[in-house]
């Protein structure tokens, strides 16, 4: 009797035991099974441009990144260019409102950093182009690289004269300033003489001719697409014969390089730019931390656009 | 080896510690689960492999109808070129007219599909274009991938890879995303024929349209390459030319048409190819496996397993208790008659062997009751065959009878009559008491016999001869003792005593094969045959008189109960002819004697 206890007892301990399994394994998929639909985030783009024409593809590689993550996005430009408090406070107004990511082009990263240690209500923030203290990463190529390697390519068509070198940044924007003070150091080293001057953008289109006088230069380097596209203009608009050195992939500053109009331009893929700083935004939105490494760039002359690799990286697809 | 016959072992002696309940259930569980995991596997792989066959089915089919409409498009593609080249282009003399008007009309007519028609000739040199008429300053045409495949192969038309059209200047949409449809054509100059090459760009997202709203089952994409693997459309083309995202277009390429499984940055993707006619464009359609759902269904089906299980294991307890309950009441009750109860009911119930068992046990017990019973009485008796033995030992008649001729015989001065008597008394006891022995030689029974027959003689005054003989061949074999006195007592007493004429007692022993055989034989008065058979009879009444045949019985179930029924008196007898007892013994030396002597009755 007493081993017809153990019998049943055991009996009865493997029931339970089977009877719970079937319990736990029919009730575990619905406890871990997560939501395949993820919340949509907000993503606030703040550029440092009054609008976004020279930020086209970028907008493209955002929009699908946004599009496969599940973001929102909204575009901010500002109504003065590079006005660093006016985006300061873009910036804290959107994180006020509950934006879940921000991506920045910050015209003075001192600012932007400012603003982000100040605010109570502080969101991931991706920058582009120049890194922000307490931001969640940068997208930007390597500005010392760049700068060396568009002074090298400056000096492959060199002869002689001097280099004007065009300080866009206003002094505050780092990449501007160390992508200048890169080639700086390259001409310098080849003893070419070279003069720098701050300048606006905006003002690049009529100012060039008087800039190049004032500094007596017969070559031109600009270290931003704004610049780059608005020195251009200047240079057809006053039909100076200056060689013009850029940096920058939009449409208008590739058909001027095609044109002869910008001798040579430091290049990247603006809509892998602008795919990964969302990218990057929404997984740190997310709680994912990712790394992020330098954007690769190259520098392209005009009869390089059509390379077939060129192609694709200066013109996307989507119709 | 070792460690599986130490496995062995280890279930060996489990095995040997669990009820006949946990065995049957164990390895009827055991059984179910390995016969439901092998159906589970089974089936699985059937669902996988259904699975995978009709994911691959889908795709066909999706690709079928991708490929009619995209066969449809470019050979639209194709009819336009060869209006432009047989209705156009044939028609004009370029020295008289221009190709323009009639291209701007099929132009205007399919102008959503195209971008531009243009016709150069052999240096390359533009002839006629819509809708834009002037190229670029730096357009190389001659150079161009288009122009070589089409002054190369001058039979076929050329589908180019997407590309960026880099021919005329346009200011409204500088660089537009075309694939160009090229071929040599013969152009006519002043009655003369020259070579040229007419160029159809079709706009990228006339294909971009056919392909980009198919769906795939399971999350799947389709994707267009040529012939070298290069890309012509893909859902996330822009992110493949950033380099933000690889495919394995150029393993594709070598794909024959059909669906194959392949391996591509660790996911396991089925891969259907359709090759695109006449173009050798190839329609790639992929479908991931659903690496992502395996959990869930892994889950499922352990969730169904484990209800089975629980449902086999349950049954089988159930099944097993039916089965193992009267085997355990069976073997409670066997346990209780080892501990001496009396009156345990032995149920017969359950299956049919069971039920046989049962019985075979009721019937198992019912016959060792009566065999306990059969041999209770038995010692019963031999107890009281033994006694009176005993009695027979000191018989105080026949000791007061001896003693009481032996004083008549002093007195009467028969001296030497009287010391005959003495001397054969105290040696008759001295036999019958043999040191306690049951087993004497057959020698000191029959001097017993001898003395015995001395002291009757003496008391009847020799009205009796006696005659006591041995063969030679019955030296040394031992018998029962005090089994001949009883029998010459009843000789005496009935055959003798009141015979008229001289009688005779003869004892004879002598061997019959493995037996002895003792003959007691008279001439005295005899008895009927009835008469004799009844002395044997164990259920006569028994009457204590002197010879009244209770020696003669007792006689008889000593020698069966020591040796068995085979053994024991025969009695011959005839009235007036006298009377033949047979004794029959089991010839014994000395070492059975004793061997009998020490463990009793077999």
């Amino acid at each position: 009797m007493k081993k017809k206890r153990k019998n049943d007892f055991i009996q009865l301990a493997v029931l339970v035991l089977l009877g719970l399994s079937v319990i736990l394994s029919i009730i575990l998929p619905q406890v871990t099974r997560q939501p395949k639909e993820p919340q949509i985030l907000s993503v606030s783009i703040l550029i440092r441009d009054t609008d976004s024409s020279l930020w086209t593809n970028t907008r493209l590689g955002m929009d699908q990144a946004a599009d496969e993550l599940g973001a929102e996005l909204r575009f901010l430009t500002l109504t003065t260019p590079d006005d660093a408090a006016e985006q300061g406070e873009l910036l804290r107004r959107e994180m006020e409102n509950g934006a879940d990511a921000a991506v920045i082009v910050p015209a003075d990263p001192d600012a932007i950093a400012s603003v982000l240690s100040s605010s109570a209500e502080v969101c991931p923030i991706v920058s582009m182009e120049s890194p922000v203290e307490g931001a969640s990463g940068t997208i930007f190529a390597d500005p010392v690289q760049l700068g060396t390697e568009l002074a090298q390519a400056l000096l492959a068509d060199w002869t002689s004269g001097r280099v004007l070198l065009l300080d866009s940044g206003g002094g505050v924007n780092h990449s501007i300033t160390a992508r200048l003070e890169a080639a700086r150091s390259v001409l310098e080293d080849a003893g070419v003489p070279v003069a720098e001057r701050a300048c606006q953008s905006a003002g690049l289109s009529t100012g060039l001719r008087s800039l190049l006088a004032e500094t007596g230069s017969q070559w031109v380097m600009a270290f931003d697409a704004p610049a780059t596209l608005r020195a251009a203009e200047g240079k057809e608009l006053e039909q100076l014969s200056v060689p013009l050195y850029g940096v920058g992939s939009p449409v208008e500053i590739i058909t001027r390089l095609e044109q002869g109009t910008i001798s040579a331009v430091a290049t990247w893929s603006d809509y892998a730019a602008g795919y990964l700083a969302v990218e990057h935004a929404v997984s740190a939105a997310r709680g994912k931390d990712r790394a992020t490494a330098p954007l690769s760039f190259s520098i392209l002359r005009g009869e390089d656009i059509y390379e077939p690799n060129n192609q694709k990286m200066l013109f996307p697809v989507a119709s | 080896m070792h460690l599986i016959r130490r496995f062995t072992a280890r279930i060996a002696a489990g095995y040997r510690k669990m009820s006949i309940q946990m065995v049957i259930s164990l390895s009827f569980t055991a059984v179910a689960v390995a016969g439901i995991l092998l159906m589970g596997l089974s089936l699985f792989l059937r669902f996988s492999s259904t699975s995978q066959q009709m994911a691959a089915e889908s795709s066909q089919r999706v690709l079928a109808q991708v490929n009619l409409n995209l066969d449809s498009y470019l050979r639209r593609m194709m009819r336009i070129s060869d209006a432009v080249y047989y209705s156009i282009i044939k028609n004009v003399d370029l020295s008289e007219g221009s190709l323009a008007p009639a291209m701007n009309l099929l132009y205007e007519e399919n102008r959503d599909d195209l971008v531009s028609i243009a016709a150069f000739d052999s240096r390359g040199n533009l002839v006629a274009s819509v809708p834009l008429s002037s190229l670029k300053e730096d357009s190389r045409t001659k150079g161009s991938p288009w122009f070589r495949a089409a002054m190369g192969n001058m039979e076929n038309l050329h589908f180019s890879t997407p590309h960026v059209q880099n021919l005329f200047d346009d200011p409204d949409t500088p660089y537009r995303w075309v694939v160009s449809l090229s071929r040599h054509v013969q152009l006519t100059k002043d009655g003369n024929t020259e070579n040229g090459v007419l160029l159809v760009d079709m706009g990228f997202a006339g294909i971009e349209q056919v392909c980009q709203d198919v769906e795939l089952s399971g999350g799947g994409y389709l994707y267009v390459i040529d012939g070298d693997g290069e890309l012509i459309y893909h859902p996330g083309q822009q992110l493949i030319y950033a380099g933000l995202l690889e495919e394995n277009n150029l393993a594709a390429a070598s794909y024959p048409d059909g669906s194959r499984t392949e391996e591509f940055q660790n996911q396991r993707r089925q891969v259907t190819v359709k090759t695109v006619g006449y173009t050798g464009w190839k329609l790639v359609g992929v479908v991931p496996t659903q690496d992502s759902d395996i959990p869930e269904l892994f889950l499922f089906g352990l969730s169904l397993l484990l209800f089975f299980i629980f449902l086999m294991a349950f049954l089988n307890f159930r099944i097993s208790a039916y089965i193992s309950d009267p085997i355990r009441r069976l073997e409670q009750s066997i346990k209780e008659l080892e501990n001496g109860r009396e009156n345990v009911e032995i149920e017969e119930a359950g299956c049919y062997e069971v039920q046989r068992l049962s019985h075979a046990v009721r019937s198992m017990v019912s016959t060792m009751r009566h065999l306990m019973e059969d041999i209770i009485e038995q010692e019963g008796q031999k107890r009281r065959s033994e006694l009176e033995v005993l009695q027979s030992q000191i018989n105080p008649h026949f000791l007061y009878n001896t003693l009481d001729s032996v004083i008549w015989m002093t007195e009467s001065g028969r001296q030497d009559e009287a010391i005959r008597m003495v001397t054969s008394l105290a040696r008759l006891f001295r036999i019958a008491l043999s040191k306690g022995n049951s087993m004497i030689p057959l020698s000191d029974e029959l001097e017993h016999a001898r003395h015995y027959m001395t002291i009757q003689q003496i008391r009847y005054k020799n009205k009796f001869e006696t005659k006591i003989t041995a063969q030679p061949d019955t030296e040394g074999l031992y018998t029962l003792k005090l089994i001949v006195q009883p029998i010459l007592e009843n000789a005496i007493y009935h055959g003798m005593a009141s015979a008229e004429d001289e009688g005779l007692i003869s004892v004879t022993a002598y061997r019959d094969g493995d037996d002895l055989l003792i003959d007691v034989a008279d001439n005295g008065l005899g008895m009927r045959p009835e008469v004799a058979a009844s002395l044997l009879d164990e259920n006569r009444p028994a009457v204590h008189t002197s010879g009244s045949g209770i020696g003669v019985r007792n006689v008889h179930q000593r020698i069966r109960l020591t040796f068995g029924p085979a053994y024991g008196l025969t009695i011959f007898s005839e009235p007036d002819e006298g009377t033949l007892v047979r004794i029959r013994l089991p010839a014994l030396s000395q070492e059975e004697a004793s061997r009998y002597q020490q463990e009793g009755p077999s």
